[in-house]
């Protein structure tokens, strides 16, 4: 764990780094501040930072390569790129017969030599490293074309290095990327929060600024309510470690988001759905961060599913 | 004493006396009969230490964090021991006699709140002031004998058991808003109040209107300090909104609990109940961060509106549930489990308008949050 003058150093370096970099400068940044070490020392903290400023500065990196590869905790001889399950679900992307690759990327994961995919379908989870060049990369451009995400996929890349990770290596490595994700959405949340808060102080209509309105003060306060609820979870979250406090946080991370960027957007009206204001960046970030390793609804519908079958609520974080 | 040690040794001893502690009337019973179970819990429970860690020793207590009575509530709570809404007074209203009244009274007075054998209630609503505190207009004006008080309440909770009421007056001008409130602390049984209590939806009579028709109240009886009401008021509100909802939470999640294990297979859907459970979640990552600020010695103030918000909201997706899922028994069930769900769920309609409205504390956000500015 760090102490908090290491932390209040680290959590300037990021801000630093986030404001003036973004893709591969921002990995460079984040090598030369040494943000990979301070993830094998104190996870929480750089999760919690890196992700938080990254989501607020729509940046993006590696970084959530690098936690995925962190939580799989395997010998990978240095920096890799990790294969994301396709949108709906959190399987792992591959299939053991033949090792086949069907998964999503993160625009990192072109600049990374070597590629980590998790296959299933055997008896157990199996770790392959495969060279990144050995996989059909296809950009997407989609709702969030600066989030840089790619299509994966292979056929038949199964004769290269396997590793054997725990039986629960996979379900640890979704946690850590949907609590990393979690910390994102909080900060674009939060974000969007700002512009639409300074937009109302200032924009003048009636006579009045539009932020003495109820109404406009209201999905304002609401927009905080849901971001704070959130950002109190993912803390509960890492206190209480497990796929299930990992998967509400980020459900409740996704809902926040998307609360900030309904009542952001009509806050915002006219000059927001504009691309000359860069509220429209957030908006798209929201959504696709919230799909990424499963999507609120998807979650929400999933933990209910679960809290039915075992009749009980999971269990609350101890005071 | 640690949190830790706490616990364990406070379950112990739950445990060894839950014969002594379970209500003992039949049935839900009546607010009658959980105000005396609540009585009896309090006494036990201060006789036997526990009631009295957390609060300073000056007043009674044995000291030490104030985590110590957050779990203490949540503790009985979760065992179905008391009633949250009820056991909680205590935390809404000590604090603040601690911080405000002359050393002595809050001496002589905070042990008789701890140990059950009083009840206080706290008269601030009155018929022409719900949302806007700052417009009452209950009258003090100072005498000979000490202030005189004519005036009325409304909305005060269990005023109808209370032996004390921590009032809010007008002593400056009408006009004076916040700057001319004092607070005064009132014995229920001095000549002049009476006491109705109001039939309310959910079947208790848990809400009262006093009336105060030339009520003497001694000097040496006042919190604070002539024109401190205000500050009264924003230094309990606080604790309204901390160790009180946090209790709550802990009723709302047993009770969530026993839904699941009675609600009818397929009676809901899975994304209503993944709702619920999410935002009983975030509530108590919410309210649990709350609580070590608190202990930590900050000064609580309008970031608890957001606590207040997440509960109500919470409690009111809880009951939605319940009366999706057991809606048979709470239209139509007339045995004790579906009056008791009926009157919870009608009760949770209030969740958010007692204690600040929802809008109130929305409006608290924006202003004091958002740094939104005046509302006109």
């Amino acid at each position: 764990m760090m102490d908090a003058e290491d932390r209040e150093l680290l959590e300037r370096s990021l801000r630093h780094a986030v404001d003036h970099h973004t893709g591969a400068d921002l990995d460079a940044a984040l090598d030369g501040l040494g943000w990979r070490d301070a993830l094998a020392v104190d996870p929480r903290t750089a999760t919690s930072s890196l992700f938080e400023l990254q989501g607020a500065a729509d940046a993006t990196s590696a970084a959530l390569d690098d936690v995925l590869a962190a939580a799989l905790d395997l010998d990978t001889g240095g920096p890799v790129g990790v294969v994301l399950p396709l949108l709906g679900g959190a399987r792992p992307p591959g299939t053991v017969a033949g090792l086949t690759v069907r998964g999503l990327g993160t625009a990192a994961l072109a600049r990374r030599e070597t590629a980590l995919v998790v296959a299933s379908g055997g008896e157990k989870d199996v770790a392959v490293l495969v060279p990144t060049a050995s996989l059909a990369l296809r950009p997407v451009t989609g709702l969030d074309p600066d989030l840089g995400l790619v299509e994966v996929a292979g056929d038949d890349v199964g004769d290269a290095v396997q590793a054997d990770p725990p039986p629960t290596a996979w379900d640890a490595a979704v946690a850590a990327g949907r609590r990393a994700l979690g910390h994102e959405l909080v900060g674009v949340g939060r974000a969007i929060l700002a512009m639409a808060r300074d937009h109302a102080v200032d924009r003048v209509q009636f006579g009045r600024p539009i932020a003495s309105f109820q109404a406009v003060r209201h999905r304002l306060a609401e927009t905080l309510v849901a971001v704070e609820a959130a950002d109190a979870a993912l803390g509960a979250a890492w206190d209480e470690p497990s796929p299930t406090t990992a998967a509400m946080a980020k459900a409740l991370a996704g809902r926040g988001a998307r609360t900030a960027a309904r009542h952001g957007q009509q806050v915002l009206a006219g000059i927001g759905f504009t691309t000359d204001h860069r509220l429209h960046r957030y908006v798209r970030r929201a959504i696709v961060l919230d799909e990424l390793l499963g999507g609120a609804r998807t979650l929400t519908h999933e933990l209910g599913q679960e809290v039915l079958r075992a009749r009980r609520l999971p269990e609350l974080p101890a005071l | 004493m640690d949190l830790d040690t706490f616990r364990a040794s406070l379950d112990e001893w739950l445990d060894a006396h839950a014969a002594e502690l379970a209500p003992d009337h039949p049935g839900p019973g009546t607010l009658d009969d959980h105000m005396a179970h609540l009585s009896t819990v309090k006494r036990l429970l201060f006789d036997a230490g526990w009631m009295r860690r957390g609060w300073p020793e000056r007043v009674g207590g044995l000291g030490g964090s104030t985590l110590l009575r957050a779990y203490l509530g949540e503790a009985v709570t979760a065992r179905g021991l008391v009633e949250p809404g009820i056991f909680s007074m205590t935390e809404v209203l000590a604090p603040t006699m601690i911080d405000f009244a002359p050393p002595d009274l809050a001496a002589t007075m905070v042990p008789r709140l701890l140990r059950g054998d009083e009840t206080w209630c706290q008269g601030f609503s009155e018929p022409g002031t719900g949302s806007n505190l700052a417009s009452l207009a209950c009258r003090a004006t100072r005498t000979d004998d000490g202030w005189l008080v004519r005036g009325q309440k409304v909305w005060t909770s269990l005023a109808q058991f209370a032996q004390r009421c921590v009032l809010l007056t007008r002593t400056g001008a009408p006009d004076s808003a916040h700057r001319g409130i004092t607070a005064l602390f009132v014995d229920m049984d001095s000549p002049g109040i009476t006491v109705r209590p109001i039939e309310t939806m959910h079947g208790a009579l848990e809400f009262c209107e006093v009336f105060f028709d030339d009520v003497v109240v001694p000097y040496d009886r006042t919190l604070g300090r002539e024109g401190d009401g205000w500050a009264v008021a924003m230094d309990l509100l606080p604790f309204e909104r901390s160790t009180a909802l946090w209790h709550r939470g802990a009723h709302l999640h047993r009770r969530m609990g026993q839904f699941l294990a009675e609600a009818p297979a397929g009676a809901v859907t899975p994304a209503a109940v993944g709702d619920a459970a999410l935002q009983l979640f975030a509530f108590r990552a919410r309210s649990r961060a709350t609580q070590y600020r608190l202990a930590a010695g900050d000064r609580l103030g309008p970031e608890t509106s957001v606590d207040k918000v997440m509960l109500a909201t919470t409690e009111q997706a809880v009951y939605d549930l319940v009366a999706d899922g057991l809606a048979a028994d709470v239209v139509l069930g007339d045995d004790d489990a579906s009056r008791q769900w009926r009157s919870e769920f009608l009760y949770s309609r209030a969740a958010t308008i007692y204690g600040g409205s929802a809008e109130i504390q929305r409006n608290i956000i924006a202003r004091r949050l958002l740094d939104l500015g005046a509302d006109r």
